[in-house]
């Protein structure tokens, strides 16, 4: 499993829309239009993907994900400083 | 009298069983209508069911009795009362019954349960029902559930059921094998389904999901189609308090075809039967996926539409820088070509105005030559006669003639010698004299 699999639905969503949004408006370079689109392709197979994992790999990555999540729930309210 | 009883006479305890029947059995109508709440139901081997029936005033209880309805009797009683209610007769139930009192001399006071009439316990039941909704109105539960937000793929799902009902096992087919190839993480967590333990059961279930919320993003109460009746413990009110405060979305599935449960209306999501609720759960994952997949198309249906519109303002830049250039060029070339005219009629001018001064010289100098020419010419045409006439051959031709002697010009008489040659030069001819004398 990739580390960018990672990247929650709820994440995945919000960065297409934002990518969308982008296009939409013309807010972005041509230049860095391919890399958007190419982005926008890659989050669309992860949810895909992910939609689609076996039992297992779901219940793995899944739990992942909480562990990751509550981590940084844990350590969100601690400023390192 | 009584006094007198005693000190006089007594009867036996049989006895007076005996006469309390006696007067029971003739005080009484041979059936009474009488309301009563069961304390407690049981069925024994054969078929007869005995009842504790109670009266209460406030929870507490101001009468109390024993029931029998015998085993013929029971079965077609409970099935009317069942078809009618949905519900089986249970503890807690009020009931409107007609009974012969009977009074045994070993058993006590019984009433002989002959019949039921099940709309009274109907409109007993849905006022209790009624009564519940309306403190979960009051406490604000209702609609507490249902303002969750549902979440954006229900992917991991809690189901409270039981693993032997029909149901369940549809539920699960119906989710393992959707057409989109789905994957769902289901955990079971057992309960009873039916019976009064149901709800305390489903509450236990639904403490125990709570304690792993984190890994869940939905729950599910399922129960199989089939029977009908017993679904009282979804009337409940603590299980309905409990669904309405649960942290995540809780949808039904209890299937069942009369009006929907309490617990149904403080399900976040109501759905009739198990299976439906899978398909609830395989549409919102399908929403999840569609919308990614518009989102996707979206981007590159405005990718080209940006695209388009960049190669369109390109064009429209080059033919601007087109035009602009050609502008540019032909105002330059117009420029250079006044230029050019004006260079062309500045230099003629100026080249006719040089010429014109250099005709202007050219006949001055003419002029002036013409006039040293003809001076010239003079002088020459007087030299020319000059020199004609000084010509020798002329002067020969008008009688003149060049005497010379030894070769040099005789021009003195002083140079001439007696006896000498003279050489005398004529035009066509020389002569040779002697000099015999002088003069």
């Amino acid at each position: 499993m990739n580390k960018k699999d990672h990247i929650s639905y709820k994440q995945a969503l919000e960065e297409l829309e934002k990518i969308v949004d982008e296009i939409e408006n013309g807010e972005i370079d041509v230049d860095l239009l391919s890399e958007k689109v190419k982005r926008a392709t890659v989050l669309s197979q992860i949810c895909k993907s992910k939609l689609r994992k076996t039992q297992e790999e779901l219940d793995k990555l899944l739990s992942e994900v909480e562990k990751e999540d509550n981590e940084q729930q844990e350590t969100e309210p601690e400023p390192s400083s | 009298m009584v006094n007198q009883m005693i000190a006089s006479q007594f009867i036996s305890l049989y006895d007076l069983c005996v006469l309390i029947r006696e007067v029971v059995g003739d005080n009484f109508p041979e059936y009474i209508w009488v309301v009563a709440e069961i304390a407690n139901i049981k069925e024994n081997q054969n078929g007869h069911c005995y009842l504790e029936l109670v009266d209460k005033n406030e929870e507490r209880v101001i009468a109390q009795a024993r029931a029998t309805i015998w085993a013929y009797n029971y079965r077609s009683l409970s099935y009317k009362f069942e078809k009618a209610t949905g519900e089986t007769l249970k503890r807690g139930m009020k009931i409107l019954f007609s009974a012969q009192v009977q009074y045994h001399e070993v058993y006590g006071l019984s009433l002989n349960i002959k019949d039921i009439d099940p709309t009274y316990s109907t409109g007993e039941m849905a006022r209790k029902k009624r009564e519940t909704v309306e403190r979960l109105l009051r406490e604000n539960l209702l609609e507490l559930n249902k303002s969750l937000l549902l979440p954006l793929v229900p992917q991991r799902i809690a189901i409270i059921s039981s693993p032997t009902a029909a149901g369940y096992g549809d539920f699960m087919t119906h989710l393992q094998e959707n057409s989109y190839g789905y994957q769902f993480s289901l955990s079971l967590f057992q309960a009873l389904m039916q019976g009064e333990e149901a709800s305390f059961s489903i509450i236990a279930a639904l403490q125990k999901i709570k304690k792993q919320i984190d890994l869940f993003d939905l729950v599910v109460i399922i129960r199989g189609g089939g029977s009908q009746i017993d679904l009282s413990c979804f009337d409940d009110y603590e299980l309905s308090a409990e669904i309405a405060r649960f942290p995540l979305p809780v949808v039904t599935g209890i299937g069942h075809e009369r009006d929907d449960t309490v617990v149904d209306m403080v399900a976040h999501t109501k759905k009739k039967t198990p299976t439906a609720v899978a398909e609830f759960l395989i549409s919102g994952v399908r929403l999840f996926e569609t919308q990614i997949e518009e989102l996707q198309n979206s981007v590159i249906r405005y990718s080209d539409r940006l695209l388009e519109n960049s190669r369109f303002s390109l064009q429209e830049n080059l033919n601007t820088l087109n035009h602009a250039l050609k502008n540019i060029l032909s105002h330059t070339f117009s420029t250079y070509q006044l230029l050019a005219i004006r260079f062309c009629l500045a230099s003629r001018k100026c080249f006719s105005d040089h010429q014109n001064r250099l005709s202007l010289i050219l006949q001055k100098v003419n002029a002036v030559l013409r006039q040293k020419f003809q001076e010239a010419k003079n002088k020459h045409l007087l030299l020319e006669q000059f020199m004609y006439h000084f010509n020798p051959m002329n002067l020969m031709k008008r009688g003149f003639s060049i005497a010379r002697m030894n070769g040099n010009l005789l021009t003195s008489v002083k140079q001439a010698k007696s006896g000498q040659i003279i050489t005398t030069q004529l035009l066509d001819g020389l002569i040779l004299s002697k000099v015999e004398d002088k003069s």
